[in-house]
């Protein structure tokens, strides 16, 4: 089975439609939509209609909390007085133009999905969350140490943890030793379709492969392949630096930070 | 700042109360949880294990980032915070009180003699 897992779209509509146009060729047999599908950008109503018209199964994501709730907070960890000012201006703008039924379908999204696989003599769970199962903005890169990476996925008794919220993609095979066998954990960050940090500005996602013989104690028992697709970013920079958000969202569209 | 005058403090944040018996209670300070923000989880170590002065403790898990935890002194854990185990967030609401980590046996009491006078760490710290 392929599955397909995308992210972080934040009222990116181009960088959407491609992300569509690239699903239509890879034609996966399930998708998931991890989060956040608003702000930085100027269709938050327009994303939450193209992924909800199509049924795709979406979890909430700290943003989309935020502006569910109409809140001027939306969990995001900026570091500098610049970035909170920018944030400031993000949620105000966002908060002021997305409607009530699109709102109300923003607080009632779900705040996981767990997908329990029974294939051979063991389960393999996948879990489905934003940040991280015991919360929704919390930043797990890829740079986390693993006792933490592991205390967290055996918390939530999840073999498999897909998640987002960083905008940097990785995927880190985690082995735990137990009675005569190793155990392989994956924490797979699916990177994101609308608005990019890892220095790529390609709209980016995750197809995700389990075979009939997968199984937790095999390393190779899950395939992830790391999809990048153009889209067209200078139109989406233009429409930043052409609404009352800060042109700056619009660079880091341009260079992918 | 709240800066309680009967603790001392470490440059890497972490404040010490001496309690009697030779021993004391080790937490981190009110600026180093404001800079961590809202923290999920606080590792420790086991009761009974010996660390040096300096040495990494354990580790705070916040939302945005992670933060090694560092002995203000040489100590032996004698106790740990059980109540963080559930409610981590002590250590942002209440990061001088009811957020404390570790209780310690001092292994070498003059090491507490290294450690910043409240006014000295609050100097660091501005």
């Amino acid at each position: 089975m392929r599955i397909a897992l995308f992210s972080d779209i934040h009222a990116n509509l181009p960088a959407l439609e491609a992300f569509f146009k690239s699903i239509e060729e890879q034609k996966p047999d399930a998708i998931y939509c991890l989060g956040d599908l608003v702000g930085y950008n100027i269709w938050p109503n327009e994303v939450i209609n193209e992924v909800r018209k199509r049924g795709i199964p979406t979890i909430a994501g700290n943003y989309d909390q935020g502006i569910g709730l109409m809140s001027d907070e939306c969990g995001c960890a900026y570091k500098t007085d610049t970035e909170k000012d920018m944030g400031k201006i993000s949620i105000s703008y966002t908060n002021s133009i997305v409607k009530p039924e699109e709102r109300k379908y923003l607080r009632t999204l779900p705040a996981h999905i767990k997908v329990e696989f029974q294939l051979n003599e063991d389960k393999l769970n996948l879990l489905l969350v934003h940040g991280s199962p015991r919360k929704i903005n919390e930043y797990l890169f890829e740079d986390r140490d693993e006792k933490s990476l592991l205390r967290i996925m055996e918390g939530a008794d999840a073999d498999i943890m897909c998640f987002g919220h960083t905008h940097k993609p990785y995927h880190r095979v985690l082995p735990t030793e137990v009675t005569e066998s190793t155990h392989y954990r994956h924490a797979i960050n699916i990177g994101s379709v609308g608005k990019p940090k890892d220095g790529n500005p390609q709209g980016g996602y995750v197809i995700l492969t389990i075979n009939a013989d997968s199984s937790i104690t095999k390393k190779d028992a899950v395939q992830v392949e790391f999809v990048r697709f153009n889209y067209d970013v200078e139109k989406a920079a233009k429409a930043v630096e052409e609404s009352p958000l800060p042109n700056a969202y619009a660079d880091m569209l341009r260079k992918g930070y | 700042m709240l800066l309680p005058n009967d603790y001392k403090y470490s440059k890497e944040h972490t404040w010490l109360k001496t309690l009697d018996h030779n021993q004391a209670l080790v937490g981190i300070t009110e600026f180093a949880q404001s800079e961590l923000g809202e923290i999920v989880y606080v590792d420790l170590p086991q009761v009974g294990k010996q660390f040096k002065k300096d040495e990494v403790f354990g580790s705070v898990e916040a939302v945005k980032t992670t933060s090694d935890l560092f002995m203000p002194v040489s100590g032996e854990v004698v106790e740990i915070n059980g109540a963080l185990k559930e409610h981590a967030a002590l250590v942002n609401s209440d990061s001088f009180t009811d957020g404390w980590m570790i209780k310690i046996q001092l292994l070498d009491a003059t090491e507490t003699d290294t450690l910043l006078e409240a006014q000295a760490y609050e100097s660091l710290v501005s």
